[in-house]
This record gives structure tokens, sequence and C-alpha cells, in this order.
């Protein structure tokens, strides 16, 4: 318990800190001024997402090899969080194209790719709800998020190849390549904090499941219990009555 | 047994089941042209405009047709668990999956062979010169749809609301495959037409990549 | 600052989205453990 106060609380001395240094200590960018520090955010959830997806991932194959449901609880909290990355990067990305070039939305290859992942994973979280054995719920849904995870790289090549035919408003400034070092250090600390963020989050979410499991796994024994005490009724009496 | 006569056996079967009926080639036929008919409307096609829609047109009808299409793989083997029946015989779960893999690829390439020319003549379009190209890309990307919509129809056929989740989990996995396939139909239906060879390459690879994923995990697919 | 709003809902939209999601995750874990508490000494009483 102190442990986890403990973590907590750093973690949300990181966010402070970043969260400082991204709207303060960051030099102003030449053309968008301050709306650019948005970058800082929406670059960082981008990557804690694909941590997230990776994660899910991994679980989803150990699920499949091992057969162990820890593994399956994590895979769909890989998922969640990912899917709650994934929003937010697509929240803030409009945020930031509207005063910057004027539009909501764009059909540029990241966001069109990023926007088919959301998809892709929400349909995850579908099939979960929809199938009601868990066994099958936990192997169907590692399956899904296999095909979905190997899917990620394709998104991403057909759409880059796909818009690099098509010209389109150049993001100025904010892209990796020629940073100014304090912008550099700056991205590093809100990357590392966001991921800690995720990684909080998703052990939380790892932690439910596996109660949740727990719950389902004594329900079934009352139930099954429940039987049997109505038919063990029966034989004490019997012997009482010394046959 | 090996897995390729398994696979054929159960190729026979599935043709022979349909072949019975007819009723899911035709209703997948006519719903792709009503898919198209319906886009004409929304979209009134001049000579220009058809050859810049008219792939991407094309390949959204197959999509969506496909999705429904490949429900009943597996859905209709729940019905008097036949699917538990076709795995107590002595072959591996690929050569089921395989089976009707080939089976649906069967069903969606009539399907197309009935749908290309139709569409070529509602929307002006040439064939000339252009038909083994066409074919080749019709074949890969078909492959890649069947491949994929087989296994989630394994998938969904567990799942409550399997005709409206299976297009769910389809639709934004193949949005890569939409992309390379409408990208090297409209190649080939421009004024001079190309093959290119990227969108080609990239289209056999997304075949390569789920056709070996689903032979890594079509066990735990059909495990009851 | 500006285009200040902007920054700062996409700064409001990061944190609260984490910050809501976090909360019910952890107003879950604390029901389903009482849940787990209830259902063993259900179990015990058997």
């Amino acid at each position: 318990m102190k442990a986890r106060l403990a973590i907590t609380a750093l973690v949300a001395l990181l966010i402070f800190c970043a969260g400082y240094a991204a709207l303060f200590i960051a030099p102003d960018e030449a053309t968008m001024h301050a709306i650019q520090r948005i970058f800082y955010f929406h670059v960082a959830s981008w990557n804690a997402m694909f941590c997230a997806f990776f994660v899910a991932f991994y679980a989803s194959v150990a699920y499949l090899v091992t057969g162990k449901r820890k593994w399956d609880a994590l895979g769909v909290s890989g998922v969640e969080v990912g899917v709650i990355c994934c929003t937010i990067g697509l929240i803030t990305g409009p945020l930031w194209a509207r005063p910057v070039w004027g539009i909501w939305w764009t059909w540029d290859a990241k966001l069109t790719s990023t926007f088919i992942l959301w998809l892709l994973f929400i349909a995850y979280l579908l099939l979960r709800g929809l199938v009601e054995d868990p066994e099958k719920k936990a192997s169907l849904s590692a399956i899904f998020a296999i095909f979905a995870s190997l899917d990620i790289p394709l998104v991403y090549l057909a759409n880059r190849l796909w818009r690099t035919q098509h010209p389109q408003p150049v993001i100025a400034g904010g892209q990796g390549s020629g940073l100014d070092p304090v912008m550099s250090k700056v991205l590093l600390l809100c990357l590392f904090a966001i991921f800690c963020v995720m990684i909080l989050v998703l052990v939380d979410r790892y932690r439910l499941e596996l109660l949740r499991n727990e719950a389902a796994e004594l329900k079934f024994e009352i139930e099954s219990r429940g039987l049997d005490a109505a038919e063990g009724a029966t034989t004490p009496a019997l012997q009482k009555g010394g046959l | 047994m090996t897995t390729a006569r398994a696979a054929a056996i159960v190729l026979g079967k599935e043709l022979r089941l349909e072949f019975r009926t007819r009723e899911l080639l035709t209703a997948t036929v006519i719903f792709a042209l009503v898919v198209v008919v319906l886009f004409s409307f929304a979209f009134d096609p001049t000579a220009a405009e058809s050859r810049r829609y008219g792939p991407g047109l094309l390949w959204i009808a197959f999509l969506f047709a496909g999705s429904l299409m490949l429900n009943p793989s597996f859905a209709r083997e729940q019905n008097n668990e036949t699917l538990d029946a076709l795995r107590m015989a002595p072959i591996s779960s690929f050569a089921i999956l395989l089976g009707k893999i080939l089976a649906n690829l069967i069903f969606m390439s009539l399907a197309e062979l009935v749908l290309v020319p139709v569409f070529a003549v509602l929307y002006n379009l040439s064939l000339a010169g252009i038909v083994w190209r066409l074919i080749l890309v019709l074949v890969l990307g078909t492959l890649g749809l069947t491949v994929t919509g087989t296994v989630f129809s394994a998938v969904s056929a567990h799942a409550r609301m399997r005709e409206l989740l299976l297009p769910l989990l389809l639709l934004p996995l193949l949005t890569p495959l939409l992309i390379a396939a409408v990208e090297s139909t409209a190649g080939l239906f421009a004024e001079q037409p190309a093959l290119d060879r990227t969108w080609l390459a990239f289209l056999a690879g997304f075949d390569i990549v789920f056709l070996t994923a689903s032979w890594l995990l079509c066990d735990h697919l059909l495990e009851e | 600052m500006k285009n200040f709003e902007f920054l700062f809902s996409a700064w409001m939209v990061v944190w609260a989205v984490f910050f809501v999601y976090e909360l019910s995750v952890a107003r879950r874990i604390t029901q389903t453990r009482e849940e787990i508490e209830r259902l063993k000494q259900q179990l015990q009483q058997r």
C-alpha cells in the first residue's frame, strides 16, 4: 500500500515537472508559438499507445502459448489503456490542427492510420463484450489482438505510401528531425512522464481484471457447492436413521 | 492424409453445399450491384470521375459484399455442431481452415467475374488490354479478404451479433489491403494502364503475413 | 499566449482522460474487493 502511494506521488510529481517544462521551459517555436507545445503531450501519448499495444500483443501470444489467465488479463488491460492513449492523441491532434491549419481534421497518413488503429482495437473490446464463455473470450480476443498487431505496421506503411502521392500540408517545425536541444530534452521528459502514467494505469487495470477473475471463480465455486449442499442434506438424516 | 488432400476434401464439401442452392452466391452478387447503384446516386459519374472513383467503389462493394458472404462460413457449422464432427476427423485444423478459405476465394471470384464486366459497362470503363493484370490484382486482393474474413468468421461464430461483429472486426483490418487494391486497379484503369509493382508487392506481402498467422493460430482458432 | 484556449483544452484533455479512467478503475477495484469478501464469507457458511 505504502509503496503504491509513494509511486503514485512520484509519478504525479513527474507529470507536474513535465507539464511545467512543456509550458514554460521549452522555447517558443518560430511559426506556431504557444500552440506548438501540444506537440509534447501529443507525441508522448502516441508513444504510450504503441507501448500499451505492444504489451497487449506480447500478452496475447503468451496466453495462447501458456494458457494462463493472467496473460489474458494483461492483454485486455494493454488494449484498453492503448485505446485511451489513442483517444487522447486523436483529440489533441485536431486541437493542434485547428489553430495551425484552420481545419479540425485532415486525412494525412499519420492521423488516418491512428484512427484506423483506434477502430481496430475498439473492435477488440466489442468482441470481448460479445463472447460469453470466459475461455473462448480469452483465446478469441488473443487471436484477434495478434492479427490487429500484425496489421499495425501494414496500416502505417500503406497510408504513408498512399499519402506521399497526394501533397499534404507540411507540419512546420514540430517533427523529430532537427529539434532544438532544449525541445528534445523537454520532449524526452514528457515521453517518460506519460509513459509512466500509462504504466501506472495499466497495472491498475491488470489488478482489476485479476480481481474480477477471482470473483468469478468464487461465484462458480458457490454455485457448484450450492447444488452439492442440496443433495448432501439427505445423507445425515439417513445416517441418523441408523440403517 | 496430407493437409493438401484434406483441404481439397473440405473444399469439395463447401462447394457441393453451396452449389446445391447457390443462394449465397446470388445474394452476394445482388448486394454488390446494389452498392454500385447506390454510389451512382451519391456521385454523378462522368468519364473522368469514373476513372478516379471507380476502382475505390468497386473494391468497397467487394469488401461489403465479402463481409456479409463470409459470415456463414463458420456460423452455419454451429447449427448441428458440424464443426466438432469435422475436428474429430484425422485431419489438421489448418486443412479445415484452408479448405474453407479456398472455397470462399472461389465464391468471391465467381461473384467478381460477374461484377467486374457489369461495373465496366455501367461506368464506361474499358477492360481491353488489362484483363490478365486485372485478374492478378483481383486474385491477390480477394485472397487477403478471404483469408482474414474466414478466420474472423470462425472468431465471430462464437459471439452474439455475429453479422455485425464480422464487418466490425474485418473492415478496419483490411484498410491497407483496400488502399493497395484500389491503387493497383486505378493504375490499370488510367489512361496509360500500368501495373504498380509497389502496391502489388504490398498485396502479396499482406496475403503472406495473414496466411502465415492463420496457419500458426489455426489450432487455437478451431479448438472447443 | 496566442491560441491559449486550444493549448489549455489539450492539456486538460490529457489529464482529464487519464484521471477519470484511473478513478473508474480504482473504484471498480474497491467494489470487486468487497464482492470477493462477501463471496468468501458466503462460501465459508456452506
